[in-house]
């Protein structure tokens, strides 16, 4: 399948650099990145290496230094495209305190479109496939944070993205549930054949996805 | 719906509870502010409705006075030629001295013509007890505050004697004093209308007064909506030439008290709308605490899709649904504490002790109210409007943030 495939999301020679005062900090250069259509793709690194900086650019949440970015399908890379072709994944769960988990997973499609019935089908029955069924109304404060991220979880998916990207999906949570919430991610991404890029550094979780890179003195290289 | 303006709703209402205790503090604010206004403009409005409805019923929209007429017939048949004039009538006004049971008072005295002095001055609708249709030459009508002072009712008998008694007895001759029936007891509202004045008929005024055919004055009423200033204006053209009477509308006689009550009005209007400044300060200052709140929560809504005007609209549209609830609150009690003002002003006055000086400084025993629709527009317009401004002091300061700072602020 991984020969046949088409890379979805394509990055070339991205380089990021901060600014700070009149000195500059180079993060990477020369990054080529890509992924293909139901892949897993995990990048690991240590503190500080410029993994989340990476996952920006992926998203288009920052803007690169130099380089290209393609998604498949997108001409035009904006606000309105991300929430259509990805669903992301922070390590802090990031949940609208206002709102309760069905709520939240259906702010996904708000903002991408319009809540219509089916959208609302979708939402419950993600809810019950991250195993909150019985937990719609409850709000996030009333979940816990191996619950809260299941919540995240399926509001990534929400949208039927091409791509989840997921920094440190796993990062606040204790062991067990960290292994049960990435049970999950892979499962279901694996299940809808969503392309998955995660970011971690446990070499466990690393070693469960299709491809691996690894991202260390401003370069990315491709180990696995 | 579109996703900002759900989640404005959402984050001032939220799922599960009612409201947060920003929306609360916020909305109350504009309650209070928009409350005061519409109570503080619907007062000081209703005095000068109230006074100028007042000089109106006793005394027609346009009064002809200044120099003694001797044949007012003839003057009446002059201005009831004048378009938009309805009805006009004769007047004469003076002070005796009036007794009853060894009770005296010293009454202002008014006459009247029977056949037309209920065309323009509606006593009729302020009487208390008896009926006009009784008001002859040997009857007389008195204020609420006469009638008590000296104790009458209808049908009591007072003696009442004129300067004119005086002035002949100065000539050694001698004048019986005059024998009236109550006719009826009137009571307009008014403090100074209302303390001591009696009615008689115009024939009797004349004979206690000596004024042969004359009147002092004539009282004019005016067709609804017509131009009252025009009126007096052409009236005064068509009175005989050289003669020194004139011609002056209702807003003219109370002038000085209806300015003041502007000048009053206008100083407290201002007052309250700084009020309705500062809690707009208020609400800016809660939305911008928010937006500082929820820099990361920001955040997500870029990675969702969101552009940054759209997520600096939820938070306009917080103010915006802050200042219209408040408003709307404000508005809508405000409107039912007017229609219960003069019970709710009473009670006040009743707990400080100030009822008589109320009384005393605006001349009415009720309290009155009135307010247009267009001040409420106006009222609506200004506190929505601060509120809508609070949103969008916020909103600015959401649209700068990037989503990727957003997220990696603490
Ligand atoms: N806004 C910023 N300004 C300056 N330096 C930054 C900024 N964001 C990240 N960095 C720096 O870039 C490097 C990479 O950060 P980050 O991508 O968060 O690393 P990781 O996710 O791998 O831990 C770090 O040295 C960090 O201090
Ligand atoms: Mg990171």
């Amino acid at each position: 399948m991984s020969n046949t495939a088409q890379p979805i999301l394509t990055a070339r020679a991205l380089r990021k650099t901060y600014r700070s005062g009149n000195r500059e900090l180079e993060v990477f250069h020369d990054v080529d990145f890509h992924i293909n259509a139901g892949e897993s793709v995990s990048i690991r690194g240590e503190s500080g290496s410029g993994k989340s900086t990476l996952l920006n650019l992926l998203a288009a949440l920052d803007t690169a230094g130099a380089g290209t970015l393609s998604w498949d399908g997108f001409s035009k890379i904006d606000n309105a495209a991300r929430g259509k072709f990805l669903g992301i994944i922070f390590q802090a769960f990031y949940l609208i305190p206002e709102l309760n988990a069905l709520e939240n997973i259906l702010m996904a499609r708000r903002i991408a479109g319009n809540v219509d019935a089916a959208a609302r089908a979708r939402a419950a029955e993600l809810l019950a496939r991250v195993g909150l069924r019985d937990r719609g109304h409850h709000l996030p404060s009333q979940l816990s944070g191996g619950e809260r991220q299941r919540v995240a979880v399926a509001r990534a998916l929400m949208n039927s993205p091409r791509v989840v990207l997921a920094d440190e999906p796993t990062g606040n949570l204790d062991e067990k549930t960290a292994d049960s919430v990435m049970d999950l991610l892979l499962g279901i991404c694996a299940e809808t054949n969503t392309a998955l890029v995660l970011v971690t550094h446990n070499p466990l979780y690393a070693q469960r996805t299709a491809r691996e890179y690894f991202l260390h003195e401003g370069t990315l290289r491709s180990v696995r | 719906m579109p996703w900002y303006l759900y989640l404005a709703f959402k984050q001032l209402f939220p799922s599960g509870r009612w409201m947060t205790f920003f929306t609360c503090i916020s909305t109350l604010g504009v309650f209070l502010g928009v409350w005061m206004l519409i109570i503080i403009i619907g007062v000081m409005s209703g005095f000068g409705f109230k006074y100028g409805r007042m000089i109106i019923d006793t005394g027609g929209e346009i009064q002809v006075r200044g120099a003694f007429i001797e044949n007012p017939e003839r003057i009446q048949e002059i201005i009831n030629k004048v378009p938009g004039v309805v009805a006009s009538t004769p007047t004469a006004e003076g002070i005796v001295m009036i007794e009853h049971q060894g009770r005296p008072g010293y009454p202002g005295i008014i006459g009247v013509a029977p056949e037309s002095v209920e065309k323009v001055i509606p006593i009729s609708k302020y009487l208390r007890e008896g009926s006009m249709a009784d008001l002859d030459d040997d009857a007389v009508v008195l204020s609420a505050g006469l009638a008590a002072s000296i104790s009458t009712r209808v049908g009591s008998k007072v003696t009442v004697v004129s300067p004119l008694t005086l002035e002949r007895l100065s000539q050694d001759a001698y004048m019986m004093p005059t024998e009236l029936t109550v006719a009826g007891v009137y009571e307009f509202g008014h403090q100074q209308l209302d303390k001591s004045v009696a009615i008689v008929t115009l024939r009797r005024m004349q004979d206690l007064y000596g004024l042969g055919e004359g009147a002092y004055g004539v009282n004019v009423r005016i067709a609804p909506d017509a131009d009252v200033d025009a009126i007096a204006g052409e009236i005064n053209a068509s009175l005989p030439p050289g003669s020194r009477m004139r011609a002056r509308t209702w807003m003219q006689s109370g002038e000085a008290f209806l300015f003041a009550l502007k000048i009053e009005r206008l100083m407290i209007i201002l007052i309250v709308s700084m009020v309705v400044f500062v809690v707009a300060f208020l609400v800016t200052a809660m939305l911008l605490v928010a937006v500082a709140h929820k820099t990361r929560e920001i955040g997500l809504y870029g990675a969702l899709g969101a552009s940054p005007w759209q997520s600096a609209m939820c938070f306009c549209f917080q103010g915006v649904i802050v200042g219209v609830i408040g408003t709307a609150l404000g508005v809508s009690i405000g409107l039912l504490t007017l229609a219960n003002i003069d019970p709710i002003a009473r009670l006040i006055a009743r707990l400080t002790g100030n009822w008589e000086l109320l009384v005393e400084v605006y001349e009415f025993t009720k309290v009155p109210a009135h307010i247009t629709g267009a001040d409420i527009a106006i009222i609506c317009a200004f506190a929505i409007g601060m509120s809508t401004l609070a949103g969008l002091v916020a909103a600015w300061r959401a649209a700068k943030l990037k989503p990727v700072e957003a997220m990696r602020s603490e």
